[in-house]
């Protein structure tokens, strides 16, 4: 067979998915057809290409594909760049300034795309590294493992279908929209891919202005009042944050002679017991804010009310993943004694102030958006409950789901955000019927509720349980871990409880309210946006493994380092008040550690007793 | 079939794929493009998806049967679609992959034969029975798609993928329950069932967090080989090593409550997963749920909620034999709970009047009925009864659909056209629905001879002779704690009057079970009938369109006199498949018909159970007392009827309620369980919703966020006074702090740190300052090193194990004041008990060598 008739034959299966969704719309309309088809198509690119099996027999001695180390560059700085290059595009052309702000998301979309050709090992990939303050051992270092590769993909995935929806149905300022977007899309991959502290406050931080423009500026009633408490909330995490940012660079300034940011060196100062426990405290709190977990949750549900459509997806599905990305990183990887001793604590207020409380609250709301804030609390209660049992499934299982979240969670607010823009309400109890009126919908909104609620075949299934399972198993949530387990598998009740009571309530039962009669369904626009959403249900839902296996080895390094950080942290003596500095590790893992500036003097870590010198006396001079 | 072995090799046995593939596209195609496809189009997709599933099965039974032929083990075809998932067993060691993988045995292989046979014909019933209905194409969607769920459940090779098709089914029933949505009713109904079954699901997710964690398999043959792990003792109180505030409490209330209580890991395992098949297949505590999702089309009823799904609890119970007889005492209670269903359901279907009421709480009744069966260890018997059941019930179900079918045509209104009052005397005008139906009863009423006999004596016979042994010989569990060997645990042992107790309640189920569905039948099909009056050549209104479940205010006044034509018989459509499920209730029962010894189904399943069969113990003997009672019990239920419905026109029942009348009404309304349960559970869990609701607002967002900005509000108007906007005050502020900072900066500071260099060698550093200069007492003998101060800031001292030193710092500042500071710098002992005890200590030796030294020890030797 020549190799063109083979290539063509590779091909047919893709045509087939392709036409397969192109019949699926009623309507007639090329547009959604080709997107639909679309669609199906990479749906099944996507999990052809990542099929684990099915690459090896493919390509079995090939090596993987070169890293592009400037990737990521390119991935954090176009957005921000397009950001900029929109500020001299003409106000008064907003289709151009749409087109200009899809096109850029596109494109980040499709460089994204390309961290998929590297399997993702052990250790960093697509690094780069670059000297930018020297004085103060700042530098620009980015790089991805397992964990961070989902969060960035989940970003430039949601976020163009948040921008295709917010110009749907925002048709004021559209600069400022774009701007937002843009600078906001860039700032979060930059926070995610960070391995710098410095940088990665500064992008942390960077997040917050557009963010609150969105709010602000879009937003519904009382929309200042949201901003402004948004505001704070997060703000007052991260100064403690910086605090303790601050602290852990001085302190390995003073072992180990020269300053850095660097994260790959921090991680290896072993702080005094006090020291590290509000250190922790300080990087906790702000993730914790931004997660949110109980009690510091209330900002949520009001960012979300008045947030527009756009902006409420973007809150939901990413920058939330920060707070849970934050604590894997950070307070698992840095401060791994004092996580580990709270996991239990925390984990019994993730399990009550999260999935069960926030699924009582979630009952009780009758704005639909509150409702599916409060949903967030309780499927962001599983996440952290994941990571806090310190175990593979649980963390593999915490990562797939802030995945999920960011997928259903999603689609759900761009459903609610489908019924007010045709109602200007979301009140539940203006609605009842629908079903009737916009059949698909309402078969649109019964599938993500199911994915929303864990039903197994979907996404949230396969996170839920493996957290649970995972709980269950812990070591570090000790003879509590089973009561956990048991009462956050009870939330699962629970979350049937609340959407299944919504959905009856909007959907079912007569059509009573006669504004409602003449609505009309999904249009071309909302569909496109949500087809890729429902896809993706169903390709995480049943081919899971797709995305676990690239998480693999990360999750095992982050429970390598977290175990790590437990056994030096319990070594350390409870009085002492000097902190150490581990032996650098070397290996995959430590590539890009920065190197002390160069100085004769400066002491390389003596290699024929690198271990024997860091144990050999834990206890510190005391004055 | 050579032929057939060789293509579908059994470690890969790719048939299993076209079983389930086949109404999972049927589902997709109706669901997505049935709107466009026709009537036409759907109905062949429908029947094709379930009829080539069906064929598919048959094939694949038949290799079963070749591969099972003439070997003791339990023959096994297996398919492995693709990795899932996987999680870790305890302690997050090892792996546990759960793949998407399905597989065959003697026990799966007959109920996928139940699942699609059945699902076949009723799919055809509903081509008819759902004709003029406008969500044609929908209806057929979900009921392709629940035949694919059902497979996943009854296919998949492990828990969670059982649990796929648990949840599945569940969903499919949630969707056809309230498949007229537009009655809030029907919506109500599919939430309940939705959410009562997620309560049984959560018990699921329980047990297979038990297995991983216990057993570190979820598949059923890891599950059964590592079963016996499944005994060891399991704290269950206290949570943590004390109750929280237990010592606040008197000493002996204490140590009571501190106590630690153990059960076996396999009871736990056992009740969990009892609380799945409870809620799936309605027993006590969930049977509520069953029957309200009567509200579905009747079809759905007679597929879902009597043949296929309702029976994946005990299909459950069956496939994981091997585990629940490790646990009597969750046997007892299955065994228990399905007798006091068995009764309950049967006691208020006594009052009900909706012909497809009777036949759900029948329902519920006959599985409690299996639950009793596999709860003595009489798996294959509690199994024979969901195939014979499924026969019977399906045929009840579909002939009671049929007789709506024929009263809709003039009675529009769901609940009236149900109603058992309206009808009588249908024997005379619909010839067929009436024989199919006596046969379905006969079975169900255990007349000798029918499948319902022959099952449900099986079962009365296990009940009052087989009994669950202990599954360790001495009956106690030891452990090894700090006070020696103690006994953590003794299991619990089946009693002495279990048996008997079992088997009275399983008598007077079939005695009640005779009665009401003799009553259901007279009512039916015998007297005159009640509907309308029929006219010869009564003309439809002609305004009169049939799907009026949209419409729902076309309802006749009640009290109008209603004309219409004779009820005619439904089409072949509905009534072959009524034939067909007729003559298996009938002939059914050779399957297992041990009184003629005959038991080719006992046989066959034989293998599968053989690991439980080890557990349990049968009695020889009491055939002939089962067969006096079960005959007896068949014979006075029917005769009691006859009497009271036939012979006495209903007379006595009248009578009966005018004497009680509260008692008939409590059957008559369930016993108030809905209410009591809406009441306690419902209403307490809106409670404390409604409390988090409130707390959150006012409690949470009012102390985190309110107070908070009230607080820093509060300080600004304290601190505004302090911006009085006078020069002069400014001024003077800023004189005081300026000469506050001035005096700081004057003062000499000697501070120092000690820093920690290598094994023995710290540094003392002295703080920088403005023009500083410092000098050192570094030997301790109170005279400075030198009586010139210097810009060493630095001191490094060497110091051995548990040494220490003091030295003495003095610092001049620029204006020539000085200040002065001690500092000791001390190095721990050796401690053999703390620390990094294992690893070796290396000393630096005064010659330069390093040695090694384990702690406590001489030194050993060199280590470079």
């Amino acid at each position: 067979m020549s190799p063109a008739t083979k290539a063509v034959f590779e091909l047919v299966p893709y045509l087939l998915a392709f036409g397969v969704g192109a019949l699926i719309p009623r309507r007639q309309g090329t547009l959604e057809r080709v997107a639909i088809g679309v669609v199906a198509a990479l749906s099944l690119a996507l999990v052809r290409g990542l099929w684990p099996a099915a690459a090896d027999a493919a390509t079995p001695a090939v090596a993987p594909p070169e890293e592009w180390p400037h990737l990521l560059n390119v991935i954090v700085f176009v957005p921000i760049l397009g950001a900029l290059f929109v500020l001299f595009l003409p106000r008064q052309t907003p289709a151009l300034l749409r087109r200009v702000t899809m096109g850029v998301l596109g494109l980040d979309l499709l460089a994204s795309l390309m961290l998929l050709r590297v399997p993702m090992s052990r250790g960093w990939h697509f690094q780069y590294v670059v000297d930018w303050l020297p004085s103060f051992g700042i530098r620009y270092h980015v790089a991805i493992d397992g964990v961070s590769l989902w969060m960035v993909l989940l970003s430039t995935v949601t976020t163009p279908i948040a921008a295709y929806v917010s110009f749907g149905s925002i048709k004021k300022r559209t600069k400022e929209l774009c701007f937002s977007i843009l600078l906001l899309h860039g700032a979060m991959l930059g926070a995610f891919v960070s391995l710098d502290l410095f940088l990665f406050y500064v992008f942390w931080e960077l997040m917050l202005v557009p963010m609150i423009i969105l709010i602000g500026v879009w937003g519904g009633v009382e929309k200042i009042k949201a901003a402004y408490k948004f505001f704070l909330y997060t703000m007052a995490g991260s100064v403690l944050m910086l605090a303790a940012i601050l602290y852990l660079v001085w302190t390995h300034k003073s072992l180990a002679g020269y300053a850095t940011f660097d994260y790959l060196a921090l991680a290896n100062v072993v702080l005094p017991r006090t020291a590290a426990w509000l250190c922790f405290g300080a990087f906790a709190l702000a993730f914790v804010i931004k997660v949110p977990m109980f009690p510091l949750h209330t900002w949520l549900p009001d960012a979300h009310v008045q947030a527009p459509t756009g902006g409420s997806i973007i809150l939901a599905a990413v920058l939330l993943k920060l707070g849970t990305y934050g604590y894997i990183r950070f307070c698992m990887g840095l401060f791994g004694g004092p996580a580990w001793s709270a996991a239990a604590n925390l984990a019994g207020l993730a399990v009550g102030g999260g999935i069960l409380y926030g699924a009582l609250v979630a009952w009780r709301q009758d704005d639909i958006k509150r409702l599916v804030a409060y949903s967030s609390v309780a499927h962001m209660g599983f996440v952290m409950l994941g990571l806090f049992s310190g175990t593979r499934p649980g963390v593999e299982g915490a990562i797939l789901q802030m995945v999920n979240h960011g997928i259903s969670t999603g689609a759900l607010f761009l459903l609610v955000g489908v019924i007010y823009d045709r109602r200007h309400t979301r009140e539940v109890r203006e609605f009842g019927g629908l079903a009737k009126v916009m059949p698909v919908y309402a078969a649109v909104f019964v599938l993500v509720t199911m994915s929303s609620i864990g039903v197994p075949g979907t996404n949230g299934f396969v996170g839920e349980f493996m957290i649970i399972m995972g709980t269950f198993v812990s070591l570090p949530l000790g003879s509590h871990g089973g009561l956990q387990a048991v009462l956050a598998a009870f939330g699962v009740i629970l979350a049937a409880v609340y959407m299944l009571a919504v959905v009856q309530k909007m959907f079912f039962g007569p059509l009573t309210n006669p504004k409602n009669a003449q609505l009309s369904d999904l249009n071309v626009r909302e569909t496109i946006a949500l087809a890729p959403l429902v896809a993706l249900i169903f390709i995480i839902g049943l081919f899971p493994s797709l995305f676990l296996e690239r998480t693999r080895d990360s999750v095992q390094v982050v429970l390598e380092r977290y175990t790590e950080g437990r056994k030096s942290f319990q070594e350390m003596d409870p009085s002492s008040t000097v902190a150490r500095l581990l032996p650098r590790r070397g290996g995959a893992l430590e590539t890009g550690y920065p190197e002390p500036p160069g100085q004769v003097d400066a002491k390389p870590p003596d290699p024929s007793t690198p271990e024997a010198e860091a144990a050999l006396d834990p206890q510190q001079g005391q004055p | 079939m050579e032929a057939l072995v060789k293509v579908f090799p059994a470690n890969d046995f790719s048939l299993l794929a076209v079983i389930l593939c086949l109404p999972l596209i049927g589902a997709f195609i109706n669901g997505v493009f049935g709107k466009r496809l026709g009537r036409e189009g759907v109905t062949l997709m429908a029947l094709a998806a379930v009829g080539g599933s069906f064929l598919a099965a048959v094939v694949s039974f038949l290799v079963l049967r070749q591969a099972q032929a003439g070997s003791e083990q339990a023959a096994r075809l297996t398919y492995v679609a693709w990795d899932w998932l996987s999680v870790s067993g305890r302690h997050d060691l090892g792996s546990i992959p759960i793949k998407v993988a399905f597989s065959l045995d003697a026990l799966n292989a007959t109920m996928c034969l139940v699942v699609t046979g059945v699902g076949f014909l009723i799919h055809l019933y509903s081509t008819k029975y759902m004709e003029k209905d406008p969500g044609y194409h929908r209806f057929f969607a979900y009921l392709n798609l629940f035949i694919f769920s059902m497979l996943v459940l009854i296919l998949g090779d492990s828990l969670p993928i059982l649990f796929v098709g648990w949840e599945g089914v569940g969903l499919c029933s949630y969707l056809l329950i309230g498949f007229w949505f537009t009655d809030e009713k029907n919506a109500q109904a599919g939430k309940k069932a939705f959410i009562v079954n997620r309560i049984g699901d959560f018990g699921l997710l329980v047990a297979m967090a038990l297995f991983v964690y216990h057993v570190g398999a979820l598949d059923w043959i890891g599950i059964e080989g590592g079963r016996s792990r499944l005994l060891e003792p399991v704290k269950l109180w206290p949570i943590g090593n004390v109750v929280p505030l237990s010592s606040a409490l008197p000493e002996s209330a204490a140590a009571w409550l501190n106590t630690p209580r153990y059960v076996t890991a396999a009871s736990l395992v056992g009740l969990a997963l009892f609380l799945g098949c409870a809620g799936k297949s309605a027993q006590i505590p969930l049977y509520v749920w069953l029957p309200d999702a009567m509200a579905g089309p009747t079809p759905v009823s007679a597929l879902i909620h009597a043949a296929t799904m309702v029976t994946a609890g005990v299909y459950l119970v069956c496939r994981l034999s091997s585990v629940f007889v490790l646990a009597p005492a969750v046997m007892f209670t299955i065994a228990l709970v399905g007798a006091l269903t068995a009764l309950l359901a049967a006691s208020i279907a006594f009052a009900q009047n909706d012909i497809k009421k009777v036949l759900a709480y029948s329902t519920v009744s006959q599985l409690g009925y299996m639950f009793l069966g596999v709860g003595v260890g009489a798996f294959s018997a509690g199994f024979f009864h969901v195939v014979t059941h499924a026969f019977f019930k399906a045929c009840l179900f579909l002939g009671a659909g049929s007789v709506i079918y024929a009263m809709h045509k003039r009675i529009h209104d769901t609940d009236t056209s149900q109603d058992m009052r309206k009808m009588g005397g249908m024997k005379k005008y619909m010839p067929v629905t009436f024989a199919t139906f006596v046969g379905a009863w006969v079975a169900i009423i255990g007349f000798p001879g029918t499948s319902g006999f022959f099952s449900k004596d099986e079962i009365l016979l296990k009940a009052l002779t087989s009994q669950i042994q202990s599954p360790l010989p001495g009956g106690k569990i030891t452990q090894m704690t700090r006070a020696g060997e103690q006994t953590v645990l003794e299991l619990w042992q089946w009693p002495s009057w279990g048996n008997q107790v079992l088997f009275a309640m399983g008598v007077v189920g079939a005695v009640m079970t005779a009665f009401y569905m003799s009553r259901l039948v007279f009512g039916i099909f015998w007297g005159d009938f009640k509907g309308w009056t029929i006219k010869r050549k009564w003309k439809a209104p002609a305004h009169h369109d049939h799907d009026d479940h949209d419409h729902p205010h076309h309802h006749h006044d009640p009290d109008e006199p209603l004309e219409g034509p004779a009820p005619v018989e439904s089409p072949w459509q509905m009534w072959l498949p009524l034939a067909v499920l007729a003559a298996l209730s009938l002939g059914g029962g050779f399957l297992n018909a041990h009184l003629l010894h005959l038991h080719p189904m006992d046989d066959w399943l034989g293998p599968v159970f053989a690991t439980a069969a080890q557990n349990v113990t049968a009695a020889e003997g009491g055939l002939s007392l089962v067969l006096a009672f079960g005959i007896g019990a068949f014979a006075l239920g029917l005769g009691a009827a006859y009497w009271v419905y036939r012979l006495q026109g209903g007379e006595p029942a009248r009578a009966f309620v005018e004497r009680m009348p509260g008692l008939h009404r409590w059957a008559q309304d369930k016993f108030y369980v809905d209410e009591a349960y809406d009441e306690a559970v419902v209403e307490s869990a809106a409670a404390l919703a409604d409390t988090a609701a409130a707390a959150d607002k006012y409690v949470v967002d009012g102390i985190v966020a309110k107070l908070t900005s009230g607080v820093v509000q509060l300080a600004g108007a304290g601190l505004r006074f302090v911006q009085t906007g006078k020069v002069h005050t400014y001024a003077a502020v800023m004189v005081v702090g300026t000469a506050a900072v001035g005096w700081f900066l004057i003062a000499p500071h000697a501070q120092a740190r000690t820093v920690h260099q290598s094994a023995g060698q710290y540094g003392v550093v002295a703080a920088p300052g403005f023009g500083y200069q410092y000098r050192w007492d570094t030997d301790g003998d109170g005279q400075w090193d030198s009586e010139e101060f210097s810009s060493q800031m630095q001191q490094d001292v060497t110091l051995g194990f548990g040494e220490n030193k003091t030295l003495r710092l003095q610092v001049k500042n620029a204006f020539g004041r000085t200040a002065e500071r001690s500092i000791t710098v001390s190095r721990p002992k050796l401690d053999p008990t703390r620390g990094p005890a294992t690893v070796i200590q290396i000393e630096q030796q005064p010659d330069g060598t390093v040695r090694g030294v384990l702690p406590g020890q001489q030194p050993t030797g060199g280590v470079q």
